[in-house]
């Protein structure tokens, strides 16, 4: 009895997994997850470590291979801040292996208060604004749903998260007037991409060169690879059908008249 | 070390604990890397003080976009107003070299007619000075730096560059191309502070893109690598880690500074003159958290304009999609642009203009501008990241009006060190606002003409200048046109605090060749301002002093009839 249990568990899970891949824009078949999604296959930057300098590969392999431990949130907020991070950059179409840790590298910014050099007027310190954050969202998802955030559907938790997006969340109003829905939705996306983006599978996976240095490029011109990139190998494909997050819309929701919120990064 | 191949060989000089010195730079970044070097080869004794590390930067520096934050200011800040502009990263620096070390590099120079604004436009300010008498030391620094760009360059006082400029990337070919479909004048391979060949004891570029990470290669310039090492060499000392947190008065005079040495303790420091490099937001902290009996509403502060006039510049990032690939990670991302709509035009319903630019952002900072100006995030992240070979990006440079509202004051947080932190307030004003949405339009065309699928807009703001503006009326400005402060005869100010309007050029050239006129009139009144009476100036109108370049810099280039 209990075996067969654990075998439609199993069955069941599988099948969870299922519906959140993404979907083959051919065949319309689930696209099964893999060590490296993205049109660059056969390319890895850490085949390339050899070349780069010893302090930034020091750096570089100690993202991938020592990944902190959980310290600043607790074991509740951090399967809930997990439920989140999967849904606002999905990784579904990664292998277990080949998946990136957002909320450890979150988490140590805010273990160690961390900050980016300044404070909106209007928010409070970034740890306590992701700490009333969580606790937001998950009123939202009772408010909407009746049930906790982590117990949603794909599709649920994504509309959950999209009236953040949209600057117009239906319930916690008394944490909205300690912090601007804008400037928490901007916080959370760029922890999020700052944690992915710097990281080596991500930068496979989109064909960025990664560190350079002291080698260099080459080849500067056309968007040619250096002899160890590779050319670009594009399929088509689309996100599972219950998500909500693969079509664009402004920050503030479609027709809004809300002012957009402005860059962060130094360009030029 | 500083890159692959200089060298830092010969032992710096210590002034001992209790001795007072000639002269304390706080802040040795752009402005204070360029005057400790040339004020310690005139024989001043002279110490700069720098909040940040002395970096090692084969050991500290690293080809990562997520590793590099240790190279910006990230101490706390507030920042407001309608229309708050980011701090940190966008445009602050911590470390000898300070902001020169993440710059782009982008070195054109102010055109002459940034320096009467007001009179010509009837909004702005006036600088007290023409563009002709910056104009020497914009020659000079372009050799000391030394800034690679094209044979001619046609806006603002046309002029050449004597360093050869740099192949095209991506993203320089879509400017490029872009500009002639529509018959607008371009200019590619610089003006912009990277070696495309090598110099003494430094390497040229190799292209890696890593620029605003800090120059591992040491082809980008930032004063820890051209000025620095020459200052020591002079006799300069530099105590690195130590934070400024008063300047010390007696008798309406400043008599030094205090600081916190690298373990935290309190210490002083005696000078007969200070100069505070600490740019547009600690500059005026540091004048404000100075405040004494005499001086209640902060140093420097008798016309109440210490800490306002704060000027950030239209940075809008215009994005994009090409069928065929750009890369655009690689090539430095300063390496074109056009200066075409600089100029006040009267067709337009707003004075003054803005310059279009290449960038380069690596994939962090690209997700961020995807997530402004898609509104991605999710599964429409990851399908855009996926594309990020085939963008390109350009920046619109657009200038912004000094207005008084927009200002630094003291919030009543403090820092780890007790002092209270900047609260930064920012606004847009009419004509700002119509100069982005004309930039954003312009570009929007270029990129389109160049063939992009789709293009996207994200708007920010660039670079950090004012707060503590030279001018002719005590009344209405902080120093006269060298830095000295109006009040206090022996405290001057020297960094891109002093900017009365800022143009649409990048504005670090335009430090460091105030900084060098500066030290001009420094070493020309030597014999005043280390006197018992530094309010007498002998000199007003110093001569340049071309023989305190660093070495191996002077004398190139165009020969000239002395």
């Amino acid at each position: 009895m209990k075996i067969r249990d654990n075998a439609r568990k199993d069955e069941q899970q599988r099948d969870a997994g299922r519906d959140r891949w993404p979907v083959d824009g051919t065949t319309g078949q689930p696209l099964e997850p893999r060590a490296q999604p993205g049109y660059y296959p056969g390319y890895h930057t850490l085949s390339q470590q050899a070349f780069w300098d010893e302090a930034t590969r020091k750096v570089v392999l100690a993202r991938v291979h020592d990944v902190p431990p959980i310290r600043f949130f607790s074991p509740e907020e951090a399967r809930l801040m997990q439920a989140i991070c999967d849904r606002l950059l999905p990784q579904d179409d990664r292998d277990e292996e080949h998946r990136i840790p957002l909320v450890n590298y979150i988490d140590t910014r805010l273990y160690h208060r961390r900050i980016d050099g300044y404070r909106y007027e209007d928010m409070p310190p970034d740890h306590e604004a992701h700490r009333l954050g969580l606790q937001a969202i998950e009123t939202i998802a009772r408010h909407m749903y009746d049930r906790s955030f982590v117990d949603l559907g794909q599709g649920e938790q994504d509309a959950v998260l999209q009236t953040i997006h949209d600057t117009n969340p239906p319930a916690a109003q008394d944490i909205w007037q300690r912090m601007s829905v804008q400037r928490f939705w901007m916080l959370l996306m760029q922890d999020v991409v700052d944690a992915y983006y710097a990281h080596p599978y991500a930068w496979d996976e989109i064909g960025f060169g990664g560190p350079a240095y002291p080698r260099g490029y080459m080849r500067l011109e056309g968007g040619k690879p250096e002899p160890w990139e590779v050319e670009e190998q594009r399929y088509e494909w689309r996100a599972p059908d219950e998500a909500l997050s693969d079509t664009y819309r402004p920050v503030g929701g479609p027709g809004g008249h809300k002012q957009q919120p402005s860059g962060q990064e130094g360009t030029h | 070390m500083l890159g692959p191949i200089q060298k830092i060989d010969f032992p710096m000089h210590h002034f001992a604990p209790d001795e007072e010195v000639d002269v304390c730079i706080v802040g040795v970044g752009s402005a204070g890397g360029v005057l400790i070097q040339r004020l310690a080869r005139a024989g001043f004794r002279v110490v700069g003080m720098e909040a940040g590390p002395f970096w090692e930067t084969e050991r500290d520096w690293v080809s990562d976009e997520a590793g590099s934050s240790k190279l910006y200011w990230n101490d706390l800040r507030i920042t407001g107003g309608k229309d708050p502009i980011t701090l940190g990263a966008n445009n602050s620096g911590h470390g000898v070299g300070g902001g020169s070390v993440h710059w782009a590099g982008f070195t054109p120079r102010f055109h002459p007619s940034d320096f009467h604004v007001l009179s010509s436009d009837g909004m702005g300010a006036d600088w007290p000075i023409s563009y002709e008498d910056l104009k020497p030391y914009y020659e000079l620094l372009e050799t000391e730096i030394p800034v690679s760009g094209p044979a001619y360059y046609p806006w603002g006082d046309p002029h050449g560059y004597i360093y050869g400029p740099h192949p095209l990337g991506g993203v320089g070919d879509v400017l490029v191309k872009g500009c002639t479909q529509l018959g607008i004048p371009v200019v590619a391979g610089g003006p912009v502070a990277i070696l495309a060949g090598s110099h003494g004891d430094r390497q040229h570029c190799i292209y890696r893109g890593f620029c605003i990470q800090g120059c591992k290669v040491g082809a980008k310039q930032s004063t820890l690598i051209s000025h620095v090492p020459d200052a020591i060499r002079h006799g300069a000392e530099i105590r690195a880690n130590c934070m400024v947190s008063r300047i010390n008065m007696k008798n309406g005079r400043t008599t030094g500074v205090t600081y916190f040495d690298p373990d935290g303790h309190e210490r002083e420091l005696k000078a007969k003159l200070v100069i505070v490099s600490g740019y547009a937001i600690e500059t005026p902290r540091l004048l404000l958290n100075s405040a004494c009996p005499g001086f209640e509403q902060g140093l420097a502060n008798s016309s109440g304009t210490v800490g306002k006039y704060l000027m950030v510049q239209i940075g809008n990032v215009v994005l994009g999609r090409f069928e065929e690939p750009i890369r655009m990670y690689k090539a430095p991302p300063a390496h074109a642009l056009t200066e075409e709509f600089y100029e006040t035009n009267p067709k337009n319903d707003f004075i003054r203009g803005f310059a279009i630019q290449t960038v380069g952002p690596l994939p962090i900072a690209f997700a961020k501008q995807m997530l402004v100006a898609k509104g991605a995030w999710g599964w429409g992240m990851r399908r855009v990241m996926m594309d990020y070979n085939h963008w390109a990006a350009l920046g619109v440079l657009g200038e912004i009006l000094p207005w008084e509202d927009n200002r630094v004051e003291l919030a009543e947080e403090t820092d780890q060190f007790g002092l209270r932190v900047a609260k930064v307030t920012f606004n847009l004003h009419d004509n700002d606002k119509k100069i982005a949405q004309a930039g954003v339009k312009k570009t929007t065309e270029v990129m389109q003409a160049a063939g992009a699928q789709e293009v996207v807009q994200e708007s920010r703001y660039a670079h950090l200048v004012g707060g503590a503006r030279m001018g002719s009326d005590p009344n209405t400005s902080v120093t006269n046109s060298f830095g000295r402060t109006h009040d206090i005869p022996n405290l001057y100010i020297c960094d891109g605090s002093l900017l009365p309007t800022q143009g649409s050029a990048n504005p670090g050239l335009t430090i460091q060749a105030l900084a060098a006129r500066t030290a001009d009139y420094l070493i020309s009144n030597a014999g005043d301002v280390l006197s018992s009476h530094p309010e007498r100036i002998s000199v007003t109108n110093p001569p340049v002093r071309r023989n305190l370049s660093p070495a191996g810099t002077a004398n190139k280039g165009v020969p000239r009839f002395v």
